[in-house]
């Protein structure tokens, strides 16, 4: 009787002794990055025969346009990592990213703005991620005092942010095509393109803040068990707010990524963002549950996605063929990862 | 005999000589990036006519994407058809100012860039070789000519009132249509009201639920006069069901089958002809044309004529 009851207690923290959890880690980890070996054999060995390129596909500068590609949705989905770690979803950050968007756009085309030259350029970009590090805090906010699940939160966030978005310009798109703005955002610096800068230095900062940091090591213990972490003095609703601050603040900080190298926003701009950056985040192992997740699979996950759309586009595929593929590499990976818990769990038992 | 004999050897040299030229002749390869191939049967017959007609062509390889209505997704087609070296790009805008860094960086990579369909702004002009596609603004305005002139026929000119059921927000081709008959309408019944404008997103469901709207808002509504006729029919079965659709005037931007059997069947007025296919191949042509050297006129439309039920007889039904 006595062995039974300390040993249900202990049961879930032994799952996480560094150990397993590190193995766990290694396997969910190593499983992205060897899918985007086997993705890269395949679009070489493929696009030699169904191609018309004769550039190969594993074309160093095509590598290096696939992680610019990669930012709009990395940059996200780097974030979503964060909130779902801590057993959270955020669905508002497509409509989050379409405000920041016109915010960015539109501050440069007011007059006081635009007598300042070139200087107003920082100074819109200030602006836009302030206002996705406010929807952010609304959506955190909301969820820490109202109680609500962050699902219907940001559900209902998201529904509102895009009617925000309507409301500031009806139909038409927002534009403002500043050609400084173009050339920094096209400009590459020891190779890599501008959004590649971002998305990796995001990648890094974030991975630094949940290895590195008691908010990092606190996020995985609300997101294994909220009620645990409440009774070791973890302030959750704050924490939860700030995460959704992060969040909101890097979608913007994708769409002024984005936004800087094309000028113009349409209103239905991020729509499904938030789909394909929970996409990416699941592929790359994180649980959708919480308390368990890596930013750098999450990297895995996006450049993995990425990866499919170049590579079946470069041999001759058609969008809903990329979609149909993605959707049932995503079904397998979950598939996947359950069946490997379950084995994990009952080696544990026994 | 003799003559025979060296007619035949000039025929087979000529002949020997072209097939020659034609291997040697480098294949043009032209990528093309659409805007969202599954949304409407209009971009769905465009594609299968593009490939069809470049597959008649066995100087030309393509390379067909779609950018499924995204921005982000067809500015990286954009870099990818530029990092295949293809020889010249065919874009169908999702957004006509959003795309004009791409194409500066398509056409200072030297590849010769050919908007088709919907045209972007006027500050990407510089970096286009030519616009292939059909006027926007004109279809809008004949819409116009063609409700104004069943308003005259019917003697209510002066007292109609109109609703409008735009595209998709955003869209140049949704602001183009609906530019075109906001200006027009006036010009030629100046005493005709538009009352109000809602989108309808090219979907008929959509426009469905719109029309549903206006019908309980409006007591009195002459005319709708919707984006394309998949619109139109959406607004043509909600005033069915409100067994108000009698006294409408249906007028769309584009024919549709839909549009054109409603018409046949006398509930819908008329629309403008515009054909996908004719608007793939126009596209085609304009590329090639480009990559041999051509004059090309930079706005180079294909013609969109009228129809209504009175003249409906002198066009073949829509394939879409």
């Amino acid at each position: 009787m006595t062995d039974v009851t300390p040993d249900k207690i202990v049961s879930p923290v032994k799952e996480d002794t560094p150990v397993a959890l590190q193995r766990r880690k290694l396997i969910a980890q190593g499983a992205i990055w060897a899918f985007i070996v086997v993705e890269l054999i395949f679009f070489s060995v493929a696009g030699e025969y169904l191609s018309v390129s004769d550039k190969a596909f594993m074309d160093f500068e095509n590598m290096l346009l696939l992680l610019k590609q990669s930012a709009p949705i990395g940059i996200i989905a780097l974030g979503m990592t964060i909130i779902m770690i801590n057993g959270n979803i955020d669905l508002s950050v497509g409509a989050t990213y379409a405000l920041a968007a016109i915010v960015l756009l539109d501050s440069m085309t007011w007059p006081w703005m635009q007598a300042l030259g070139d200087s107003a350029i920082p100074l819109a970009w200030g602006l836009a991620l302030l206002t996705g590090m406010a929807l952010g805090a609304i959506n955190g906010l909301l969820v820490w005092k109202t109680g609500v699940d962050a699902f219907i939160v940001t559900l209902g966030s998201m529904l509102g942010f895009r009617g925000l978005v309507f409301m500031y310009n009806g139909e038409q798109p927002t534009s403002h095509l500043n050609w400084t703005l173009v050339d920094f955002a096209e400009a590459r610096f020891l190779g890599l393109h501008t959004a590649t800068w971002f998305l990796l230095g995001v990648a890094l900062l974030l991975w630094l803040l949940m290895t590195r940091t008691v908010h990092g090591r606190n996020a995985y213990a609300i997101g294994n068990n909220r009620e645990a972490a409440v009774n070791a003095g973890i302030r959750v609703g704050p924490h939860m707010m700030i995460n959704f601050m992060i969040i909101g603040f890097l979608a913007a900080l994708s769409a002024v990524v984005f936004y800087s190298e094309s000028g113009s926003v349409n209103p239905n701009d991020g729509m499904l963002f938030e789909l394909w950056a929970i996409t990416a985040v699941v592929l790359g192992g994180t649980k959708l549950t919480g308390g368990y997740g890596s930013v750098v699979a999450t990297l895995g996950g996006v450049i993995a996605i990425q990866l499919l759309r170049k590579g079946l586009g470069h041999i001759g595929a058609d969008t809903q063929t990329v979609n149909l593929v993605i959707g049932l590499i995503l079904i397998a990976v979950l598939f996947l990862d359950r069946q490997l818990n379950r084995k994990g769990k009952q080696e544990l038992r026994t | 005999m003799k003559t025979t004999f060296a007619a035949t050897l000039v025929a087979t040299t000529a002949l020997a000589g072209a097939a020659l030229a034609e291997q040697h002749g480098e294949k043009m390869t032209i990528g093309i990036t659409q805007n969202n191939v599954g949304v409407d049967s209009y971009q769905t017959t465009y594609e299968r006519a593009f490939i069809e007609a470049a597959e008649a062509n066995d100087m030309v390889e393509t390379v067909v994407l779609d950018a499924g209505g995204d921005v982000a997704r067809q500015i990286a087609q954009m870099e990818d058809l530029i990092q295949q070296e293809v020889d010249a790009i065919i874009i169908w805008p999702t957004n006509g100012e959003a795309v004009i860094p791409a194409v500066r960086k398509a056409s200072q990579a030297g590849i010769p860039v050919i908007v088709t369909n919907s045209n972007i702004a006027e500050q990407g002009f510089d970096f286009v070789a030519s616009f292939s596609g059909p006027d926007n603004i004109t279809q809008g305005a004949r819409s116009a000519e063609i409700m104004c002139d069943k308003f005259k026929a019917d003697g209510i000119e002066n007292e109609a009132r109109v609703v409008q059921i735009s595209g998709q927000p955003g869209y140049t081709t949704a602001i183009e249509r609906a530019q075109g008959f906001e200006e027009r309408l006036p010009e030629v019944c100046p005493n005709v009201e538009l009352v109000e404008t809602q989108p309808g997103d090219w979907n008929r469901e959509k426009s469905q639920q719109v029309m549903e709207a206006f019908l309980v808002k409006y007591d009195d509504i002459d005319g709708v006069y919707a984006g394309d006729d998949n619109m139109g029919v959406g607004a043509l079965n909600a005033a069915k069901a409100a067994g108000r659709a009698e006294d409408i005037v249906f007028v769309g931007a584009t024919n549709f089958a839909v549009g054109y059997e409603a018409m046949e069947a006398g509930e819908y007025w008329g629309s403008i002809y515009q054909s996908p296919v004719d608007d793939a191949r126009a596209a085609l042509q304009t590329a090639i044309d480009v990559l041999n050297g051509e004059e090309v006129p930079f706005l180079n439309y294909f013609d969109t004529p009228k129809i209504t039920q009175e003249n409906m007889g002198d066009y073949e039904k829509p394939v879409f």
